[in-house]
């Protein structure tokens, strides 16, 4: 026997193959592979980082929504800002306060819905709830609060003028 | 204990930490996705320099993996055991 490998035997000398080289080459291999992914996940990071840093700008566009009286107390109202792709949920609060986020959950994306008797917003999808008042998340897997959308009521018409996430 | 021997357990050791810290640098980029996703840009250009560093790192690691490999085949080549 030398080098762990047993010539005595009439398979070995069929398949000599050396098992300490193989997983030595191997080895060297994945390493070689796992710092390449070490290397994409830098360049993913980073493009991360560029995007938060100059993908975004901040929204300031005034888009006229609705009416102020067109809002009871404990009612609410769809609409779409900045974009046509961004539904947004407008409530009189029942303390006839205004208030306006984006429809969409930040756990998965779904349409949350207003609970008027609560003053809550309702996720159906995976029974998520937020806050009116500011938006916060309540119960259920959201952890993001609602992004709030910033309004101004200037002759009786309420008016959406930017983001705050 | 061959010189091979020797090696193909040091790359064992090597390549455990190298797999460490590139789930490290996972983490790292779902905690930057998230942070992302939050509009938390204070988060994101540590994390990117982190997840540089434990690059840098690697690579060393990997140099190191190739350099001896080239050690042993050298040595090989002039029968050195």
């Amino acid at each position: 026997m030398a080098d762990g490998v047993d010539n005595s035997e009439q398979w070995r000398e069929d398949f000599p193959v050396r098992w300490d080289v193989d997983h030595y080459l191997t080895r060297r291999e994945l390493a070689k592979f796992l710092t390449l992914g070490s290397a994409l996940l830098v360049g993913a990071t980073g493009a991360i980082a560029a995007i938060g840093r100059f993908g975004f700008q901040e929204i300031r566009a005034r888009q006229w929504i609705a009416s102020a009286a067109a809002l009871q107390p404990s009612g609410s109202l769809l609409f779409r800002y900045p974009t046509s792709d961004d539904p947004c949920i407008l409530v009189r609060t029942a303390a006839g306060e205004l208030k306006a986020y984006s429809q969409v959950c930040t756990h998965l994306s779904c349409a949350v819905r207003h609970v008027p008797d609560k003053d809550e917003f309702f996720c159906p999808c995976h029974r998520g709830f937020f806050a009116v008042a500011d938006g916060r998340p309540l119960a259920g897997p959201p952890t993001r609060r609602l992004p709030r959308i910033l309004l101004e009521e200037r002759d009786g018409d309420v008016y959406a003028v930017g983001v705050e996430v | 204990m061959e010189t091979r021997q020797q090696g193909a357990v040091l790359f064992s050791g090597i390549l455990v930490l190298i797999g460490t810290l590139v789930i490290i640098q996972l983490w790292l980029l779902t905690a930057a996705l998230e942070a992302l996703l939050a509009r938390d840009a204070g988060v994101l250009l540590p994390a990117t320099l982190s997840s540089l560093v434990l690059f840098l790192i690697n690579a060393g690691l990997l140099w190191y993996v190739v350099s001896f490999d080239r050690r042993v085949r050298r040595d090989e080549g002039r029968g050195v055991e």
